[in-house]
């Protein structure tokens, strides 16, 4: 996939990842407030947002829950690396399914009331599941612009 | 003209059942960002198995029914929450207002712009409570669905992808 393809979408995944944290902004910059409903209501649409399960840091808190947090921290840290990998190549998707087991068995087992939820272990297993997923998105896009690239 | 409806019958209908999903409240908060991606996912299977047709797929195509997945979520989702709130007068905005407005009055910020910021909210959540509609929401929550929506719909559709292929080429 093109550097400057990659770099577009490290671009876009920051400007995604600024909006979950824009509360920690707006005290450097006043006029953030204006937009702070808005980015509430994009963001309310992709994550329930229950109050008792998102990061607070000084009294500011995230606008999606820690395991979401997680995925699209996970996500922008696969999408920095890859900035520096030349090409990726996954054969199959066991390794997704594999990383998707620990966010799952952690649904599972606290909403079956195992363990209370913990928000660190719902950030972690989401940071795993996002740091493999972005990876695999990439790998598809490369695939499908090596297609495109066939055809014309 | 019928070819195409029945091509992609299987994000249609998919579709219209996450557009559904997602204004359930506990279904929205167990499946959270993960429910139009797993939508387009399930469309995709569904498709392979009304054709009988387990052969490798493009991630092309799981691009575009990864998008006609999220764009149906989004204007049925829109739709149904629009009806919704008409009837009921009430909405998650409505619901979190008071919330929404203890945390904009704890920024640090200019008295003007905590005003202008409240009041603007304000007008919005009155106008829903007198009629049940406010221009304003409704075309920010269509254009949030289908931002958001549609771009979830193509990541699930690449990732699901590359999953049934790994599937299928065990069968």
């Amino acid at each position: 996939m093109q550097q400057r393809i990659r770099v577009i979408l490290f671009l876009l995944i920051i400007i995604w990842v600024f909006g979950i944290f824009i509360e920690f902004f707006i005290p450097l910059q006043n006029n953030l407030a204006y937009l702070f409903p808005f980015f509430e209501g994009i963001y309310s649409t992709v994550c329930h947002q229950q109050l008792e399960k998102l990061i607070n840091i000084n009294g500011y808190q995230t606008l999606v829950c820690s395991r979401c947090a997680g995925i699209y921290l996970g996500g922008l840290l696969s999408s920095f690396i890859l900035l520096f990998a030349f090409k990726i190549n996954f054969k199959n998707g066991k390794l997704i399914l594999a990383a998707s087991i620990p966010m799952l068995v952690d649904v599972l087992l606290y909403s079956s009331g195992f363990y209370d939820y913990t928000k660190s272990i719902a950030f972690v297993t989401g940071l795993f599941f996002g740091f493999i997923g972005i990876a695999y998105i990439y790998n598809g896009l490369q695939i499908l612009l090596v297609r495109n690239g066939k055809s014309e | 003209m019928e070819n195409l409806n029945k091509k992609y019958i299987s994000p249609l209908v998919v579709g219209l059942g996450a557009g559904v999903l997602t204004i359930v409240p506990v279904i929205k908060s167990l499946g959270c960002c993960l429910l139009i991606p797993v939508a387009a996912f399930i469309a995709l299977m569904l498709e392979q198995k009304a054709n009988n047709d387990f052969s490798k797929l493009a991630i092309k195509k799981g691009v575009i029914f990864g998008l006609i997945t999220g764009l149906t979520a989004a204007i049925f989702g829109t739709t149904f929450d629009f009806i919704i709130t008409l009837i009921t007068h009430t909405n998650d905005l409505v619901v979190s207002f008071p919330q929404m407005v203890e945390t904009i009055n704890s920024f640090p910020i200019k008295e003007a712009t905590r005003d202008e910021v409240i009041s603007l909210l304000s007008d919005v959540v009155e106008s829903i409570k007198s009629y049940g509609f406010s221009p304003l929401y409704t075309l920010s929550f269509l254009f949030n669905n289908l931002f958001t929506n549609s771009i979830f719909g193509m990541l699930g559709g690449i990732i699901g992808v590359q999953i049934l292929n790994t599937r299928n080429a065990k069968k």
